[in-house]
């Protein structure tokens, strides 16, 4: 029984029922505890049913019988079958208590079972987590703003909101190669100016937002590089600085050709708006305006002075203040005019010389490649003037000469000979080499490309079981995490090892019951036989004895005295039966008497006789209450 | 709470600030606590204090390491924060770049002290819709107006009590009967589905 009631109290408290540590078994339960349990089983079991139900005893007696009665009839709703009414909650007996709790922890529902089967994994448990969360703060009440204290900022509405603003950060860990040595004046700064991270911006929210916020981008940046890596640069057989140069060139290459064609052609963009080349070449005109405006400040300044010259004379001459006005008007307008003909000339002059100019560089290269190709044919010439000034020199003494010169020739062409001979003596190892180089060289690209595709491989491989690892990582947590939130008490092992060895008690005792049996039944047998014997041997003698009770009176007489002993034996027989069956019925009602004993009678009809005297109690204060009203 | 998360992942930079911490050659036993416990307070008093660096214990390290470590550790701190790691993550992250047990007890136990009122800074990020406090409404009569004599229709006048960044506003509005209903009937949805959602 104790190990049941171990069960029943680990399942009750499961339940939300209160069980201080010093209740062990079924026998130690109060009647409040009782109606604790039954009541949070019922809940749990039907929900409907046990809410209306209160978890604690009423004071009242009246409202206590009323709460067994509405008790024992929502189990009886659920299903249970056993003999039920409100003594059994307030005259609580351990067997009744025991089969009715019983009852309650099977119709549990198995929600253990339930939640391992659910689909596990990371969003299944974030999702039971956000709904945990709702729940908490479903249940928290609201707070007046005066009444909240800095530990319900959680659940109450935050206080003041800074929303994610993200500022640069300065970070002293600039140091992306390794090999190039920062300069010294920025060490200097990083380390006697240069604020810490947190005290470079004025907000402390802020400064959440911009280390968490660079920290992603850094990470982001590096998770990039590695799957570019994998996936292109590998293959490029570079290493990875090079191929960072190699695509940095590339991109600055494209960004060349673009500016370039969007440069060129800035008449089909004029009509196109304001677009970046129209940009490009409004600051090539702005260049060459101001040039052009400068020119005229310095060539016009003359003119201009004698203008001012005339005009203010002219001005002093007239007294009156309007007319002045009126002339100045004037002459500042003949002024303007005067100057933007002079500067649309200036322009026209500008814009010629700079064609001019053009046609003169363009004159200027072309006499120079003249004058370099020119330079060439001299410098041929020369030589071919010295070739000839040295056969001029030959001629007086021709023939000696020409057979000196054949002999020159000759020893040249033998020298000839022998330089290819040996160039070939050289070329055919040269070649061999090389063609075994090339080999060698074929065999080691095959080699890269063959560990190329082995690294790949391996990469991948790489990749997939650290993806099993974080999977399994996080089953394993997950397990963890469901192992603590099981109940440690309930030990699994040690459970079954006693269901075992229960099982195997009870073959045991079904052995031995079968072995009393079969004796039982010899017995019965041995019994049978006997009697059937003695009817037998009876039966014959009381034949004989009759046979010869009618020739003689004394066997008459024995006759008589055997009739009478098988009786009496008979009536013996029936005595030790009798006996026997009273026995039995003794120990029958000894049994009853025990268990009545143990469903503490005489206390429950005490406690039942003290109810009762509350109850009277209670119905006389009402009359006399009614009586008064 | 909610559930763990498996590995924070750090960068480089943040990886070898925090092997920087973890070196016992460069932080000694002296130093650590205080270094790591400068960091928490930084995050909590940031902009407050540029020499924060400057105190007499951590003299001892260089002043670009330090503030290179510094830098580190409040991301670190941040990332765990945010991702509410649990021992075993920040121990077994921390294992990973080389600290000692005794070290990492010191940060774990800084890191459960302050960590309510991380969470509380974080949270401060963001936008919160107003809260709705209170009620109050009048039911008005419609008589008629200028161009219908007859129009005889009631009608609400709902002013809501709202409370926002702490601050109380009233958002006043008037609907009719239909649409009154129509508002309370989305309420009564909304507080539905907030409790299914509570109940996974």
């Amino acid at each position: 029984m104790e190990e049941v009631d171990k069960i029943l109290i680990l399942a009750l408290k499961q339940v939300g029922t209160e069980l201080s540590e010093e209740v062990g078994s079924v026998k130690d339960f109060t009647s409040e505890l009782i109606v604790e349990a039954v009541v949070r089983c019922i809940r749990v079991i039907d929900p409907g049913l046990g809410s209306p139900l209160p978890t604690s005893l009423p004071p009242g007696m009246s409202a206590r019988f009323r709460v067994g009665m509405s008790l024992a009839q929502a189990c009886q709703d659920i299903g249970y079958k056993g003999e039920i009414g409100y003594q059994t909650f307030l005259y609580s007996s351990e067997t009744e208590i025991r089969s009715l709790l019983m009852f309650l922890v099977e119709k549990l529902p198995r929600e253990n079972a339930e939640a391992s089967d659910q689909p596990t994994g990371k969003s299944a448990i974030l999702q039971r987590a956000i709904a945990a969360a709702i729940k908490a703060q479903l249940v928290e009440p609201w707070l007046p703003p005066n009444c909240r204290l800095p530990l319900h900022g959680e659940t109450q509405s935050l206080g003041v909101m800074h929303s994610f603003h993200k500022q640069p950060l300065s970070l002293p860990y600039c140091i992306k190669d390794p090999g190039k040595k920062s300069l010294k004046e920025v060490k200097d700064y990083q380390r006697d100016f240069l604020p810490p991270v947190t005290a470079q911006l004025a907000h402390n929210a802020t400064v959440a937002a911009s280390l968490l916020e660079q920290h992603t981008a850094e990470l982001s940046v590096a998770q990039e590089w590695y799957n570019e890596w994998n996936s292109q640069g590998l293959l490029s057989r570079l290493t990875p600085q090079d191929y960072r140069a190699r695509k940095l060139t590339r991109l600055r290459k494209r960004i060349e050709e673009q500016l370039r064609s969007a440069a060129l052609p800035p008449t089909e963009s004029a009509f196109g708006g304001l677009g970046a080349t129209s940009d490009l070449s409004d600051i090539l005109q702005s260049f060459r305006g101001s040039a052009a405006s400068a020119h005229t400040l310095t060539k016009g300044s003359h003119f201009t002075h004698s203008q001012k010259f005339t005009f203010t004379q002219e001005t002093e001459a007239v007294p009156s203040p309007a007319r002045r006005t009126d002339d100045n008007h004037h002459s500042q307008q003949e002024e303007l005019a005067s100057l933007q003909q002079q500067f649309q000339q200036l322009c026209s002059d500008v814009d010629q010389l700079t064609t001019e100019l053009k046609h003169l560089s363009v004159t200027n290269a072309q006499v120079l490649d003249e004058f370099k190709q020119r330079e060439r044919q001299n410098n041929e010439l020369e030589e071919k003037i010295q070739l000839k000034k040295k056969t001029v020199d030959l001629l007086p003494d021709a023939e000696n000469n020409i057979v000196k010169l054949q002999a020159l020739v000759e020893a040249s062409a033998q020298r000839v000979v022998n330089l290819a001979s040996q160039w070939e003596k050289h070329r055919a190892p040269l070649i061999d080499e090389h063609r075994r180089l090339k080999e060698i060289c074929s065999n080691q690209d095959m080699e890269s490309s063959k560990k190329l595709s082995e690294i790949k491989v391996l990469h991948d491989k790489i990749r997939v079981s650290t993806e099993e690892a974080k999977k399994k990582e996080e089953i394993h947590k997950q397990l963890v995490t469901e192992l603590e939130s099981l109940p440690k008490d309930v030990s699994r092992a040690a459970y079954t090892q006693r269901i075992l060895e229960i099982v195997s008690n009870i073959k045991k005792q079904k052995e031995e019951i079968t072995k009393i049996l079969s004796d039982t039944k010899q017995l019965q047998k041995e019994i049978n036989g006997l009697t059937g014997k003695l009817d037998r041997t009876f039966a014959v003698t009381d034949e004989l004895v009759f046979k010869d009770a009618k020739k003689d009176e004394s066997v008459r007489k024995s006759y008589k005295y055997l009739a009478a002993l098988h009786e009496n034996c008979n009536q013996l027989i029936q005595t030790i039966e009798d006996t026997g069956t009273i026995l039995r019925e003794i120990r029958d009602l000894e049994e009853q008497i025990d268990t009545e004993n143990s469903n503490k009678t005489v206390a429950n009809l005490e406690k039942i006789l003290e109810d009762y005297k509350a109850i009277r109690q209670e119905n006389s204060a009402l009359a006399a209450k009614v009586r008064e009203g | 709470m909610a559930p763990p998360s498996l590995k924070m992942e750090l960068s480089d930079s943040v990886q070898r600030g925090l092997r920087s911490l973890g070196d016992e050659s460069v932080v000694d036993h002296a130093t650590f606590p205080a270094l790591v416990d400068v960091c928490f307070r930084s995050l909590l008093s940031a902009g407050r204090d540029a020499g924060l660096l400057e105190e007499p214990e951590l003299k001892q390290v260089e002043g670009v390491l330090l503030k290179r470590i510094h830098a580190a550790t409040t991301t670190f701190i941040l990332e765990a924060v945010r991702q509410n790691a649990d021992e075993s993550t920040i121990s077994s992250c921390l294992e990973d770049l080389s600290f000692s047990s005794e070290r990492i007890e010191i940060l774990y136990s800084c890191y459960q002290k302050h960590k309510k009122e991380l969470e509380r800074l974080l949270a401060s990020i963001g936008k919160q819709p107003a809260h709705i406090t209170d009620v109050s409404w009048r039911l008005q009569y419609h008589v008629k107006n200028g161009v219908v004599d007859k129009v005889n229709e009631p009608f609400y006048l709902i002013s809501l009590n709202t409370e926002n960044k702490g601050s109380p506003e009233d958002i006043t509005f008037t609907c009719t009967m239909e649409q009154l209903q129509d508002m309370v009937g989305k309420l009564k949805d909304a507080a539905k589905s907030a409790e299914k959602a509570s109940q996974m």
